[in-house]
């Protein structure tokens, strides 16, 4: 696999529908955008012409939430084959996913479940990052995911799991730097020593977000701006990798653009106002934008 | 030793049954969350995810049938059909055809269970509309156009109903709330241009043209299977197909029909 680092994009922004009015009639001065790829690999109506314009004008990520890079069912090849597709037609800086599984047996649950990190699991998750890589033909970007549970017998902590999983197939690495912090909190770890473990040098891209604290535990919402301890991980985490493309990820309660374009500027200076939670533990866990689209309000009736 | 497969099978029938039995063969406490409220997140996540997705894509048959209702239906339906696809835009697909499957009332079908699923039947047609490859940006066919030319567009559906589905649909995005309609057949042509969905009412007598169309038969095939089937001289359909203001200009208009060559 030859090794194309994507180059670093700045401060980049969800492609997301609410925001796609906004984003054709203003062409706002963000620097770059993630687009979830299943929600524009089958379309041909209007997402997909909002993603076809946003091209031309602004470096796009592709970020994947349905290859269940992990899961013991055979790789969903027709998938794999429309995402090349998708990208030979957007040309997207670089193509992501998350270290996880999403079903089996043919199912997809549509979340990010995680993985028992063992020898097993990493020579099988391995041997299908070299797979998918062979047919995009570039390298695959792998997140960090949040996690809630710990398998009994995972015997590798997820830094070496995916520095190991770098160094073999050549993948590149998306550091989240929320989900460091949920995962790390629910697990009772130190997402600092989780840094310090982390192969850096691999991370080509960074996401933040925020998300919901309930006392005991962390839900990662993606509904709020991103809070001060995350800030401040992003802040160390980005003296590590250097200069790297940074997203913030925004999927529930979205606010109006320029409300988001200001929460990501924040990397910038690391500025942050936290506020407290309202309702504990009412938390979904929402890692990506599931877009639905706004099919309501594209219709009309007309009269006979 | 526990393999892969297997605690990927375990956990994913956690999430689709809500059973957290064996919980603690697989996962260990962490020092915040216990095996079983840390899977409970994932559990209630699934389900909550898949609910509210649903929710869009059949806002008005939750309206109709009031959110925790339609949310027991979602559950009903994702236990015995659980979304196989890579994207959320198929969670919807087949949804009416299972409302209809499994309906309650089988001996004795009661009227309201037919609205759910004909209502069921337009939402999810507008919703492939939405986003199927349509014609914007290309040639449509004008008054111009020969018959032998006329095509139906790739955006078009047509639907026959027993209830006005798409009136009481667009009242529900009125926010009007309206009533559960007494059953009246209805036919409609839905068509996208410009990205907009329009939905248009149809005579049953327009209908059985635009499907005798829609089954790739030419204009002049058409008139014949009206004028044979309704019993009109076909020199009439001809007349109100051709006529200015005719069934011809009115959908070259609403952009039915593209104009195709060789
Ligand atoms: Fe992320």
């Amino acid at each position: 696999m030859r090794l194309t680092r994507p180059k670093p994009l700045g401060l980049g922004l969800g492609l997301r529908n609410v925001h796609f009015g906004h984003i054709l009639s203003e062409w706002p001065a963000v620097d770059w955008f993630e687009a979830i790829s299943e929600n524009f690999m089958d379309s041909g109506g209007y997402p997909r012409h909002v993603l076809n314009r946003v091209a031309e004008r602004y470096p796009i990520m592709l970020h994947g939430v349905s290859m269940s890079i992990g899961s013991t069912d055979p790789l969903n090849l027709p998938y794999l084959r429309q995402l090349k597709r998708l990208a030979d037609e957007i040309k997207p800086a670089g193509i992501s996913d998350h270290l996880c599984w999403t079903g089996v047996l043919g199912l997809n649950s549509h979340d990010l479940l995680p993985l028992p990190l063992t020898e097993e699991s990493l020579a099988h998750v391995t041997r299908r990052v070299r797979q998918v890589q062979d047919i995009l033909e570039r390298p695959l970007i792998l997140e960090n995911p949040s996690a809630y549970v710990h398998f009994a017998h995972s015997t590798i902590a997820e830094p070496d799991f995916l520095r190991r999983l770098s160094d073999e197939t050549g993948c590149l690495l998306l550091l989240d730097v929320n989900n460091v912090y949920v995962t790390c909190f629910n697990m009772g770890t130190d997402p600092l020593a989780y840094l310090d473990a982390f192969p850096c040098e691999r991370v080509v891209q960074m996401h933040i977000a925020g998300h919901q604290h309930c006392g005991t535990h962390i839900v990662d919402t993606h509904d709020r701006p991103v809070r001060a301890d995350v800030w401040e991980l992003y802040r160390i985490a980005r003296a590590r990798t250097g200069d790297v493309s940074t997203l913030l990820e925004w999927d529930g309660n979205i606010p109006p653009f320029a409300e988001c374009h200001a929460e990501v500027r924040k990397a910038n200076q690391a500025i942050v106002a936290d506020r407290p939670d309202p309702a504990p533990d009412s938390g979904v866990s929402n890692p990506v934008d599931f877009m639905v689209p706004q099919v309501m309000d594209s219709t009309v009736l007309a009269n006979a | 030793m526990t393999g892969l497969r297997d605690i990927q099978m375990w956990m994913q029938d956690a999430l689709r049954f809500l059973a957290d039995a064996e919980s603690g063969r697989f996962l260990a406490a962490t020092a915040r969350l216990s095996a079983s409220a840390g899977l409970a997140i994932y559990q209630r996540s699934y389900f909550q995810r898949i609910v509210s997705c649903m929710r869009e894509q059949f806002p008005a048959l939750c309206h109709a049938l009031g959110p925790s209702l339609f949310d027991d239906f979602v559950a009903e339906y994702i236990r015995d059909m659980p979304p196989e696809s890579h994207t959320l835009y198929d969670l919807g697909r087949r949804f009416a055809g299972y409302l209809d499957q499994t309906r309650p009332d089988k001996d004795a079908p009661e009227v309201w269970i037919d609205f759910m699923i004909d209502l069921a039947h337009y939402e999810r047609q507008l919703f492939v509309l939405f986003d199927a490859p349509g014609q914007e940006g290309q040639r449509f066919a004008t008054a111009d156009t020969p018959d032998s030319a006329l095509r139906l567009q790739a955006c078009f559906a047509l639907g026959a109903y027993r209830f006005p589905v798409a009136e009481y649909y667009h009242a529900v995005r009125a926010k009007s709330a309206p009533a559960l309609p007494p059953a009246t057949p209805s036919h409609v042509a839905m068509v996208r241009t410009a990205f907009l969905t329009h939905t248009m009412p149809l005579t049953e007598t327009h209908y059985l043209f635009l499907s005798t169309l829609r089954d790739g038969h030419d204009a002049d095939h058409a008139i014949a299977t009206v004028a044979r089937d309704v019993g009109i001289p076909p020199n009439d359909v001809r007349r109100s197909w051709h006529s200015p203001g005719g069934m011809r200009q009115r959908w070259i208009d609403a952009g039915f029909f593209i104009e195709h060559h060789g």
